[in-house]
């Protein structure tokens, strides 16, 4: 990086030429995660905004974040470390899954147990149907068998539709929705926390750490309709329900997003704090480094592997959608197949909707683990 | 240009070019509402295959789009059946031979005619075991059909339903059933296109694949968002009034509230409960009886509900006003067991109010010594509303008799399972829903051979009573023997303690006129206008 150069010690003009060539390399270098990022976040303006996105740039997204992670992977000599963590992965999910299966089975209730009884014949027709007559570990295999070829099978309640269609219908809306209420964590959350650390038992330290309180206590099926009633009832500023462009996500995005706001806000204050009073600080500063510099460079660099360890499970979790955002605001999210599928018994989407979430959880957990590198250099992973 | 300014000059102009390329998504629904009526489904519905789907949602849906052979007259209170399909039909040998007389001139979605056969075809689809319907057993009535379904009988033809030479359609029955045509309003029974459903196999009711002949056509179906409904030009009836329906699918009723509200959807109901006494006073409100009954069974297989004389006591222990009073959603406190608005409601039968008399009868079983009374086991479903009933007759059988309940809740599907298990409690919680407006319909799930009564009760006189009154014609004469059954139930032998009898409460827009509130909870759009 351009700040830790050795300039000073040059004797002629070619070494200095050089350093200066070597400098402008770096700092064309250092450009690049800056573009990608701005690149992702217009990508995310403009689905915010309520644009149709165009396929090419969805995939020159995808394939920069797959490409910068795939160097940054193997210039850290993690290649090995990845494969094996996938293979773990692939373990993990399978173990999930039979468990799941087994679970449901011992769970007392059917799928097609009515409050109007079925008559048996009818009963036994249905059965043939989904295979539920055969012996378990003939439907287990069966399962495992669709599984290995990336069939969940199909909904019992949704008839004819595949478990794979309604997590795909569903599974993008919440992703937008927890996507926005991350970014929003991490773009106010860190900052304030920051923010608070360094004006330390200041008025506003008191005041960003009751905001980040009241944050992590109040539940979001209060904080949804007292949004509602503000925004939809009193000023008339926006919609009370659905998702169907920018006005419809802003309540939902605030909703969802004030607990990890303030959690996050949390976490980086504390771990300013502890980091701010270490001797390699004070050597900064006494190097005569900029304060800003001091905070934003050295000291959140390091303050922020708490977070980093929170965000992993938090990705995951908002990522799979909020059954009771879902449900206040009405978003056709993949957070109420979570609670109605055990509710209906309907066995195919349990396992379905499980899966999602647990490689969800895997992956998240994986490019957390790797990016603590970057961060702390010190961290070995083998 | 020095290096910065050039690296944002390249990211601004790729986002101006992208911008330029993009196009702002149109919003979804957006119909001029003066042609467009905005409701509501509380669900997304599972199927809208009419054959396969077992649901109150679905069939909203399924009703709008397609025509049975009979529909319901929804201005008449007690609703009876006018033509559809059939323009007329007729009974034969005492109710047990039916023949309908088709309407001409029928046009599917695609300008194909409408047949006779194709009432069979739909009939041979519900009934076949591969179909796996769950309304199969509404045609079991219908000769062999129940055979043909549990796979006795290969050969459909061999099933009571065939189209004779003048074209009309007739059905045999195992047994005279007096009450048949009703069946026929109902969607599992709706005549279907073979040919759509073997092109297009389980995509078949993909809007673009779909062929209806009802008043209005499927042109959108968004999972988990909305359904879109078009009037359908070529309807038998004429076109309808209104040109657009959308169906917005929302789950939970405070956000349907607030839809409402902030005028996005013209039709409301089963509104929040707790929302209840504010709503009761809107000049929107509504309210209107529905054919179902909220009611607890007793376990007549276990001490001490075994003894008559407990289960009088405790039916006479409760005073249903006080609950119905509590819940304060306009239910209507019975004793007996047909609900209101349906012929054979007969609200003096049963067992009232009466606490002297309980406590002498409770006296006379041998538990006079309240404390040498067991306590009661009192099963229900988690639910709010249900906690709060159980709570309260917990409460009052406290006061009343001097007795102690203890109150269970499980979820459904454990609690359903809970009912079939050999371990009943002494009371448990259920309800039923009208699937037609028959008494049959209600007094046929207490009969010892229904699979939906889980006391253990059974009475032969109760039984043959049920049986004699399908297959007799004459109106009053059914309701004498209804009316003996009813006494059997609810004052003699008492294996159930019917609560109340249902209402449907809504919202409904002013703009919105000749909607028929009925006690089916049943919403025509072709015959609803937009002011």
């Amino acid at each position: 990086m351009s700040q830790q150069g050795v300039p000073a010690m040059s004797k002629t003009p070619s070494i200095d030429e050089e350093v200066w060539e070597q400098d402008l390399k770096e700092r064309l270098f250092a450009k690049i995660p800056l573009f990608i990022f701005s690149l992702l976040m217009f990508t995310v303006a403009l689905s915010f905004m309520g644009y149709e996105i165009p396929d090419a740039l969805l995939w020159a997204d995808f394939l920069l974040v797959f490409g910068v992670f795939t160097v940054y992977v193997v210039s850290r000599h993690l290649t090995l470390y990845v494969f094996k963590r996938l293979g773990e992965a692939v373990l993990t999910l399978f173990i999930i899954a039979s468990l799941t299966f087994l679970l449901l089975r011992i769970m007392p209730g059917g799928p097609f147990d009515r409050d109007k009884a079925l008559p048996p014949e009818v009963l036994a027709n249905i059965e043939a149907k989904y295979n539920l007559n055969a012996p378990l570990y003939v439907q287990y295999f069966d399962y495992l068998k669709g599984l290995s070829r990336g069939y969940l099978g199909e909904s019992y309640k949704y008839i004819g539709r595949g478990v794979t269609d309604i997590i795909m219908e569903a599974l993008p809306v919440s992703f937008q929705l927890g996507f926005y209420s991350l970014i929003l964590a991490f773009l106010l959350g860190i900052p304030l926390g920051v923010f608070a650390a360094s004006k330390h038992n200041s008025r506003f330290d008191y005041f960003a750490m009751f905001l980040a309180n009241s944050g992590t206590a109040l539940p979001s099926f209060l904080v949804g309709p007292i949004l509602i009633i503000i925004f939809c009832f009193w000023l008339n500023w926006l919609p009370a329900a659905f998702w169907d462009g920018p006005e419809y996500y802003i309540l939902p995005v605030l909703t969802l997003g004030l607990r990890p706001v303030a959690v996050i806000a949390r976490l980086t204050r504390a771990n300013v704090l502890d980091v701010i009073r270490s001797d390699y600080i004070r050597t900064a500063r006494s190097k005569g480094l900029a304060e800003k510099v001091v905070l934003y460079k050295h000291v959140l660099k390091n303050s922020l592997i708490p977070v980093l360890t929170f965000s992993g499970p938090l990705a995951a979790a908002i990522l799979s959608g909020s059954f009771v955002i879902e449900l206040i605001f009405n978003i056709p999210g993949i957070g109420k197949h979570f609670v109605e599928s055990v509710t209906n018994r309907d066995y195919p989407l349990i396992l379905g909707v499980t899966l999602v979430f647990s490689f969800l959880l895997v992956l998240a957990n994986l490019i957390v683990d790797l990016l603590y590198v970057y961060f702390d250099p010190r961290i070995k992973l083998s | 240009m020095p290096l910065n300014s050039r690296f944002w000059a390249i990211i601004f102009l790729s986002a101006a070019f992208f911008f330029s390329g993009c196009t702002k998504k149109k919003k979804s629904y957006d119909f001029d509402p003066k042609n467009t009526l905005f409701s509501r489904l509380g669900a997304e519905p599972p199927s809208l295959d009419w054959h396969k789907s077992s649901d109150t949602t679905s069939a909203e849906v399924i009703m709008n789009m397609m025509e049975g052979l009979v529909e319901y007259n929804l201005s008449d209170p007690e609703l009876s059946l006018k033509p559809a399909l059939a323009v007329k039909w007729r009974a034969e040998n005492k109710a047990q031979r039916w023949i309908f007389t088709l309407r001409e001139g029928v046009k599917w979605t695609d300008g194909k005619s409408f047949t006779a056969q194709q009432v069979v075809d739909g009939w041979e689809r519900l009934l076949n075991p591969a179909t796996a319907s769950e309304y199969a057993y509404f045609l079991f009535g219908v000769k062999n059909a129940k055979a043909y379904n549990s796979g006795k009988i290969k050969d459909f033809s061999q099933v009571g339903v065939h189209v004779n030479s003048q074209g009309e359609l007739v059905v045999d029955l195992e047994a005279p059933q007096s009450y048949f045509p009703y069946l026929l309003a109902h969607h599992s029974t709706y005549p279907i296109r073979k040919d759509v459903v073997k092109k297009f196999g389980d995509q078949w009711t993909n809007p673009r694949n779909i062929q209806t002949l009802g008043a209005y056509r499927l042109v959108k179906w968004d999972h988990d968002k909305a359904i879109v409904l078009k009037a359908n030009k070529d309807f038998y009836g004429g076109e309808p009034p209104i040109k657009n329906v959308v169906l917005h699918i929302v789950k939970d009723a405070q956000a349907a509230l607030n839809l409402f509200d902030t005028h996005k959807i013209d039709i409301l109901d089963s509104l929040p409960s707790v929302e209840l006494k504010h709503l009761r006073k809107r000049p929107e409100y509504r309210t209107v009886p529905l054919l179902g009954i909220y009611y607890f069974g007793l376990n007549v297989k276990k001490k001490p509900t075994d003894n008559v004389l407990v289960r009088k006591a405790l039916s006479m222990a409760i005073d249903r006003k006080e609950i119905t009073d509590m819940l304060g959603g306009g239910q209507v406190p019975m004793t007996s067991w047909v609900p209101k608005g349906m012929f054979g409601y007969m609200p003096d039968k049963g067992l009232k109010f009466n606490v002297k008399k309980a406590r002498e009868l409770l006296d006379k079983a041998g538990y006079k010594d309240r404390s040498r009374f067991p306590t009661l086991k009192l099963l229900f479903n988690t639910n709010e509303d249900h906690q709060r009933v159980a709570e309260n007759i917990q409460a009052q059988l406290k006061r009343n008799l001097g007795i102690n309940v203890e109150l269970g809740n499980a979820e459904w599907k454990v609690y359903l399972s809970a009912l079939k298990s050999n371990n009943t409690p002494h009371i448990f919680r259920m309800g039923w829903i009208a699937d037609f407006p028959d008494p049959d319909n209600f007094l046929n799930l207490m009969t010892s051979y229904s699979a939906n009564n889980h006391t253990n009760w059974s009475n032969k006189e109760f039984d043959r009573l049920i049986l004699k009154a399908a297959t007799v014609t004459d109106k009053k004469e059914r309701l004498r023997l209804y009316g003996k059954a009813q006494e059997i139930l609810v004052e003699k032998e008492v294996p159930v303690i019917p609560i109340y009898s249902y209402v449907s409460t809504q919202l409904v827009s002013k703009r919105v006129l000749g909607y028929a509130s009925n006690a089916m909870g049943i919403k025509k759009y072709k015959e609803m206008r937009l002011q």
